[in-house]
């Protein structure tokens, strides 16, 4: 009886469990549709990420062959996935749960439209709906960032602004800026993450020790990150940083750069060696010249 | 060398007995047609040998990626080690005032021009694109060792040669009226060869001045030769190179191979050309004596090179020595030690074995020895670099000689005898002069 008991709980657990694992996302998200119309240039790209980042649970789309995680993480190709709206995978991808990690921090929106986009190309029956430009605000593409420096206050002053049916160019507000500075090895971000305000602006704090060039040049990036349309971003060059001269390391004399660029001791401690050594040798041929004059013309048996 | 010449000895009845004694061989005898016949059909069989490599490039060899340094770099280590010995006997020893160097002094200087002459050879034996030799002196970096060896090498090869031939100048001339017995052109070579050499006291005395200047000059040379031979692995950091000691540690293992082959030198031509009256055997028994000092320095010098990294075994330290103590080259390592170093020390402590017999066994010994040694420095390290040797094919590991390889490296031991051959052949061995002098000495010092 108890054993029963027991199997009776057991199988109410599991399918409560089951139930759980039902993964719906919000219904604003549901509808989100992707900026761009898929193309092979973009499933290519999707493809891509998705080596990097998600075949290590997921498996090659088609091929069943995902790693054993509890729950299971899908085949791309499955009707499981594939019954989403790109909306909603877009948000899964974005958010995570349990062991899908959110990848919100790791690759951009543009990027993850992508992955979709290679996704579906697992799906015969998909037709891509691409987002609809409704005219309004922040929504429109082609949004365009100008970079000011604020020479005064040592600021930076961002400027979002966007082509408008109506009304022509408008100011973008409540949008989410970053900036950062280019380094050799990836990019220093550049104070927080502002939003601009009604005049579509936002002033970021610039640091007084940033090294820049020798003219003290520093490459900044400006990145608008947006959901619907994707990331924008903006290239500059300003000259804000400390001037800086470092000698490239093939610059300077060392041991292992060129010849011309030998260190001066060892120059010196070579040259010293051989000319002195030379020189010795080179007198000593002279003294056998100079034997040889002295015994020129003399009998040279007489003394044997 | 004395600083003062007494000229008496020209003058001296023995004069004519000693040059005598030390011509009889020079010439072109049947032998040496023999010899010098056997000696150029093998080498021809190595020169072909080399046809090959230049042909097909080093893939011919046995090395490859990972031993890159095989047999040709060890024989070049063993052949600038030989020729260091020109440098201890005429110069340090000489110097010092010992006088029986005096009739093995040029027998030294002849086994110092041949080893450091063909040395050179054998570096570009090792190279896979030959005739890119010259790139060394368009495009090489004075940092680079390399550079280093090249110059000293050069260096040294003129200094050994001038300090053979400068002491012979007055037995040119005392040898000119003596040869009839010789072929005209070398007859010829004597005239010219003894610059207008008539023992007048100021051409001894410039000659004496000429020589000390060499002797002294050889001395920082010789030390510079095989130290930065010695970088070339040194300044690396490969466990088994990677060591302070390696400068003195080559150098004082030369001694040992350059003592053995004048010992060598010496059985050969006391025994061939009877000059048993100048290379006694008080003269065995000295060589004796310095090869145990010498090696006992190098053991000395083997014991730190090998103990102190022993003691600490370092992780890929520890991988090198293993193969040496216990692995692969185990049995080349304690037959190299034992033969090579602590079995000679302990014989030749006993007289009986500093003699001309007994030593000439021991010294081939002792420079097989010696080349097996350089081996060992060389390619052992290279088994075990610090990133493991991974997805290659076998060959690529082990390193193997092969024929080729093995008929060049003979081939330029063969040159080293040919020169020796055509030195000992074509001008007096001993030096004739000093040796006069010496009796004069001996003679006078009996009349008073
Ligand atoms: C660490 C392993 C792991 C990685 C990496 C991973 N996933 Fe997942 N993923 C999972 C797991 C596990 C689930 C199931 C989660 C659940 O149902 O609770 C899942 C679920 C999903 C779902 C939802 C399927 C459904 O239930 O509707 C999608 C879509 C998805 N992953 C896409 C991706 C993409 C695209 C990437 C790469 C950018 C990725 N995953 C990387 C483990 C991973």
């Amino acid at each position: 009886m108890i054993k029963r008991y027991f199997t009776l709980l057991i199988i109410v657990l599991i399918s409560m469990r089951l139930s759980a694992q039902v993964w719906v996302a919000p219904a604003e998200n549901e509808t989100k549709k992707s900026p761009f119309a898929f193309d092979d240039a973009s499933r290519k790209a999707g493809a891509e990420i998705y080596m990097t980042n998600c075949k290590s649970c997921h498996g090659e789309p088609g091929k069943n062959n995902a790693v054993l995680l509890v729950p299971p993480p899908p085949d791309m190709s499955s009707v499981k996935v594939q019954a989403n709206s790109d909306g909603a995978i877009q948000y899964k991808i974005a958010v995570g749960r349990g062991l899908m990690p959110s990848f919100k921090n790791t690759i951009p929106s543009t990027d993850v439209w992508k992955v979709i986009s290679f996704l579906r190309s697992f799906n015969d029956k998909y037709v891509q709906e691409v987002s609809k430009n409704d005219g309004g605000g922040a929504s429109v593409p082609n949004v365009k960032i100008k970079l000011n420096w604020l020479k005064e206050s040592g600021q930076i002053q961002i400027s979002l602004t966007a082509p408008s049916k109506e009304k022509g160019i408008q100011p973008v507000s409540a949008a989410e800026v970053k900036i950062f500075a280019k380094r050799y090895f990836g990019n220093l971000p550049v104070d927080e993450p502002r939003n601009t305000d009604a005049l579509g602006k936002a002033v970021f704090n610039f640091p007084k020790d940033l090294p820049g060039d020798s003219i003290g040049s520093v490459q900044l990036l400006a990145v608008l990150s947006n959901d619907a349309f994707g990331d924008v971003k903006v290239d500059t060059t300003m000259s804000i940083g400390v001037p800086t001269y470092r000698a490239p390391l093939n610059e300077q004399r060392a041991m292992w750069n060129v010849v011309s660029k030998t260190p001066i001791w060892l120059l010196l401690a070579y040259t010293i060696a051989v000319l002195g050594a030379w020189g010795f040798i080179i007198y000593v041929f002279l003294q056998i010249r100079a034997i040889s004059k002295e015994g020129s013309g003399k009998d040279t048996e007489s003394a044997a | 060398m004395a600083s003062e010449v007494n000229t008496d000895f020209l003058h001296n009845k023995k004069l004519d007995s000693i040059a005598a004694d030390i011509l009889r061989p020079v010439g072109i005898t049947q032998g040496f047609i023999v010899w010098m016949g056997f000696l150029g059909i093998s080498l021809m069989a190595c020169i072909y040998a080399y046809y090959i490599q230049w042909d097909k490039g080093l893939i011919v060899t046995g090395l490859r990626d990972y031993i890159s340094w095989g047999m040709y770099i060890a024989n070049f280590v063993f052949f600038v080690a030989t020729s260091l010995v020109g440098m201890l006997i005429s110069s340090v020893l000489g110097l010092i005032g010992f006088k029986w160097v005096k009739p093995i002094a040029r027998i030294a200087e002849i086994i110092a021009v041949a080893f450091a002459a063909i040395a050179g050879l054998v570096i570009v034996s090792d190279m896979g694109r030959p005739e890119r030799l010259p790139y060394v002196f368009m495009y090489g970096r004075i940092q680079s060792p390399i550079i280093w060896d090249v110059t000293v090498v050069t260096t040294y090869l003129v200094i050994s040669t001038l300090l053979y031939f400068l002491p012979m100048i007055p037995d040119l001339a005392i040898s000119k009226g003596r040869i009839g017995h010789t072929p005209k052109w070398l007859q010829k070579t004597y005239q010219i060869l003894s610059v207008n050499w008539n023992h007048t006291p100021k051409q001894y005395k410039i000659l004496l001045k000429a020589v000390r200047i060499m002797l002294i000059l050889i001395i920082p040379t010789a030390f510079a030769i095989h130290t930065v031979t010695s970088w070339l692995f040194a300044v690396t950091l490969r466990p088994g190179w990677d060591s302070s000691i390696f400068g003195p540690y080559f150098l004082t293992g030369a001694f040992v191979a350059g003592s053995a082959a004048v010992v060598i030198m010496m059985y050969f031509v006391r025994t061939n050309y009877k000059l048993d009256k100048y290379l006694t055997e008080h003269h065995f028994d000295m060589m004796g004596k310095l090869l145990v000092l010498v090696s006992i320095v190098y053991l000395y010098f083997n014991i730190n090179e090998y103990l102190v990294p022993g003691y600490k075994m370092k992780t890929a330290e520890a991988i090198h020595l293993n193969d040496l103590f216990v692995g692969e080259w185990a049995f080349m390592f304690w037959s190299v030690q034992l033969l090579g170093l602590v079995i000679p020390i302990l014989l030749l402590l006993f007289k009986f074995f500093r003699k001309p017999f007994p030593m000439f066994v021991i010294s081939i010994v002792v420079l097989i020895a010696a080349w097996f040694k350089r081996l060992i420095i060389v390619v052992p390290t290279q088994d075990h670099p610090f990133l493991p040797i991974q997805h290659v094919p076998k060959a690529w590991m082990v390193y193997q000689p092969t024929v080729v390889e093995s008929a060049i490296t003979i081939g330029t031991l063969l040159l080293v005898v040919i020169i020796i051959t055509v030195l000992v052949k074509f001008f007096p061995v001993i030096p004739i002069w000093e040796m006069a002098e010496e009796q004069n000495e001996i003679d006078s010092k009996s009349k008073e």
